[in-house]
């Protein structure tokens, strides 16, 4: 799948539609110049003065790949603008599992975003698991977005972000908030 | 059986126009190969040796006589006019043309039907116990707990890209014929000591290449806490299952290599956080799934008794098939029959249409419109009196379905093989048959007795070979078919992986082989109570490796 024609530039959607993207990513925090708001790989953000992190002029978001811990992050969340959690490949899930805990059971307030290799059969998976937004650069999930087609399903068999339960049926089950 | 309501068939029409959707642009070229597959991987279409193939559901082998003649329409108007029934409790077709797909799926949809989650690396089809709700040793019905875990492992959105494939079984009664323990969770059903139903919970079951016995991490779970408590093992799972090998990424290798103490505390952990969600069952919507799997009301038929006794006496062939093939029910006067796929010299797990609608009708008739499919590649009918016994046997012959050999030496499970499968090493299929024929004589395999042999085509073991009291593996070597031996398998409460016996056969020799095996049985029991698995057990290999090798070199 990855080998479809791909914009070199990528945006940054969330259900409300594309929007501007803030944040720039980079390694360190001295590449990142004077920008208002980075985004910065955990190892990183971690080894940062608290009083850095912290700052009130400049928001500091923090990187994930799949096989790193979120473990560290837990006690900090509050101070977090934005967590970037890595698609490095669609068949890897594992962010999936880390949204859900973060959101759900840590009730993460700030940006969860999806960056990698995101593909339209996912961004209904991705926004139920608690994604905000997701950075897309995959051709045809670009246009499938633009035209508001999220190859979603009218009903769901789980609990998940964005839907609420029914009257009158099964406990596991949920409809799009929508409905 | 479970009845499909509007959330059911909203869900089910909506991912079928999807997949029409993606067919279209798959045929107009607008997806390449390697774009439409993982769409069509989880529609359950493969592409196989010769075509593409389609994997069908049958959530936990129930099917009704609706179901079952509509795929016995499929396979006459898309297929070649047969269908085959796998070791998961589902049904392929190998033939059938893209085009069709979509218009497949639709007819599927029609009679509560689908082809989701039958591949790639989610929660699979979800298996249970054949004889459920019908079986005498049964402590509670299966099937509405595998139906939840249906519902809930449908699409999960957490859940879909897992480091591997995964399968769960669930078992109602000690005597376990869903062979849980080689699945990635087993669960089975039980009372505690207060009566309370509820599962003791295996994890980290497997075949393939490396194949691993599960580990029980849970003696009694609480109905209520089944999808709060498999959450959390998918979980752990999904976040520490190995992703940087295939063949290590199940999560057996997971169990083995954290241990299973400390996989069980992180079961345990990940499940404390989880056990009072939204996932928390209520007893509620427990008893509205369990009241569509209520027992059928059966009319008393004690008149059977007499009847079969005197229909035994005078046919020795339909005695042998009694004997053989039906089993006890819950109620006196009914029986559990198997209608064995494995015609001496025939096809494991193939069907006709022909066959499939007879099926129907009969179910229809005389099995309280219901039907199974077993792990073993047979079907089965749960529900048929006594007293109707011999007429069902009558309508079975008549289409080559009556073969007495239910458990026997010729009830071979054999995967597809090379004859079908891009990914195997050797034939299996003419294997089986040849083995079938060889010991076709019925009295010669009754007296063999219970026999459980099972051959796979290559290392995945889709033919359950390691779990055989008899295994058969097709490896190539050189350029040639080679077939290796193992013994002493076995898949059900005593779980068991079977021993290689040593160098493979080649397929001019396999069959010999597996006769000096059994011959060297007949020798070594102490009577015809002991079974080929008990006499293993005691004796061990030597017996069966002296008799092989040394005649072997005898012979050369
Ligand atoms: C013809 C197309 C098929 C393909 C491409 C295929 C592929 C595979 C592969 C790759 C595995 C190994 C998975 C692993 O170890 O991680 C496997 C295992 C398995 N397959 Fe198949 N298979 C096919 C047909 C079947 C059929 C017809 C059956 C049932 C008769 C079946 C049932 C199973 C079972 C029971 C296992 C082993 C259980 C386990 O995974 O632990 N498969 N298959
Ligand atoms: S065991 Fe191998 S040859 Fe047989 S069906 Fe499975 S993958 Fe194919």
């Amino acid at each position: 799948m990855t080998d479809i024609s791909e914009k070199p530039e990528s945006q940054l959607w969330g259900r409300e539609g594309f929007r501007e993207d803030p944040y720039i990513t980079v390694e360190t925090l001295e590449e990142a110049g004077d920008a208002p708001a980075v985004i910065l790989p955990l190892a990183v953000w971690l080894g940062l003065d608290e009083g850095v992190r912290n700052a009130t002029n400049r928001r500091i978001g923090v990187s994930i790949a799949p096989g790193e811990s979120i473990d560290p992050l837990l006690p900090l969340l509050g101070s977090i603008p934005v967590i970037a959690l890595q698609f490095p490949a669609f068949n890897d899930g594992r962010s999936y599992s880390k949204a859900e805990v973060l959101k759900d059971r840590h009730q993460f307030q700030g940006e969860l975003r999806a960056v990698g290799d995101v593909l339209i059969d996912q961004v209904a998976y991705m926004l139920r698991t608690g994604f905000d937004t997701l950075k897309v650069t995959h051709a045809v999930t670009l246009t499938r977005l633009a035209d508001h087609n999220l190859h979603d399903t009218p009903v769901y068999y789980q609990p998940g972000r964005g839907s609420h339960t029914k009257a009158g049926t099964y406990s596991w089950r949920r409809v799009p908030d929508t409905q | 059986m479970y009845r499909y309501d509007e959330f059911d068939h909203a869900f089910v029409s909506a991912r079928v126009e999807q997949f029409k959707d993606q067919v279209e642009r798959r045929l107009a070229g607008e997806l390449t190969e390697d774009q439409f597959r993982p769409l069509r991987l989880m529609n359950g279409v493969y592409l196989q040796l010769h075509a593409y193939m389609l994997r069908v559901a049958i959530p936990y082998g129930t099917l009704s006589a609706r179901q079952m003649r509509k795929l016995a329409h499929i396979a006459r108007t898309y297929d070649r006019g047969y269908g085959h029934f796998t070791t998961r409790q589902n049904l392929q077709y190998n033939w059938p043309a893209l085009k069709d797909m979509p218009k497949v799926l639709d007819e599927l949809a029609e009679v509560e039907m689908h082809a989701l989650q039958t591949s790639g690396n989610c929660i699979r089809n979800v298996t249970a116990d054949h004889f459920a709700g019908a079986a005498a040793d049964e402590v509670a019905d299966p099937r509405p707990y595998a139906e939840i875990l249906r519902q809930w492992s449908s699409m999960h959105p957490e859940f879909s890209y897992l480091p591997r494939k995964f399968k769960i079984a669930v078992t109602g009664a000690e005597r376990d014929r869903a062979a849980i323990q080689v699945h990635d969770i087993g669960l089975h059903l039980k009372r505690n000591e207060a009566g309370e139903i509820g599962f003791a919970v295996y994890v980290g079951g497997g075949q393939g290449r490396t194949p691993m016995v599960a580990k029980k991490i849970r003696d009694f779970l609480p109905v209520e806490d089944l999808l709060t408590y498999t959450t959390a093992i998918m979980r752990v799972y999904n976040l520490n299952g190995r992703r940087d090998n295939k063949y290590k990424a199940r999560i057996k290798i997971l169990v083995h290599e954290t241990g299973t103490e400390e996989l069980t505390r992180q079961v345990e952990t990940e499940w404390l956080a989880l056990k009072n969600s939204d996932l928390k069952l209520p007893q509620t919507d427990v008893d509205a799934i369990d009241s569509y799997f209520r027992p059928p009301h059966l009319p008393l038929r004690p008149e059977g008794w007499s009847a079969l006794a005197g229909a035994r006496k005078a046919d020795h062939a339909f005695a042998a098939w009694v004997d053989q093939n039906v089993t006890p029910h819950k109620n006196p006067d009914y029986g559990v029959v198997t209608i064995s796929l494995k015609p001496i010299g025939g096809i494991p797990g193939d069907a006709t249409d022909a066959q499939m609608d007879l099926v129907a009708d009969i179910a229809e008739q005389f099995s309280q419109d219901e039907i199974r499919v077993s792990h073993e590649q047979n079907l089965i009918l749960p529900h048929v009196a006594i007293a109707d016994l011999r007429i069902v046997y009558d309508l079975l012959l008549t289409d080559g379905l009556a073969t007495a050999n239910a458990g026997l030496i010729t009830d071979i499970i054999a995967c597809p093989g090379l004859d079908y499968c891009a990914l195997a090493t050797a034939r299996s299929i003419p294997v089986a048959q040849r083995i079938s024929e060889r010991f076709a004589d019925p009295a010669r395999q009754a007296d063999i007795g219970e026999l459980k042999l099972k051959i796979s085509g290559c290392i995945n073991a889709c033919g359950h070979h390691h779990v055989g009291h008899i295994g058969i593996l097709g490896v190539e070597k050189k350029g040639e078919e080679l077939y290796q031996i193992s013994l002493g398998g076995s898949g059900d409460e005593v779980c068991t992986i079977g021993d290689i016996t040593g160098r493979g056969f080649s397929s001019e020799e396999i069959v010999d082989a597996i006769e000096t095996i059994v011959d060297r049985y007949l020798e070594v029991r102490t009577d015809k109570e002991e079974t080929f698995l008990a006499a293993y057990r005691r004796l061990g290999a030597a017996p069966f490796k002296d008799a092989l090798y040394s005649e072997a070199a005898n012979a050369a």
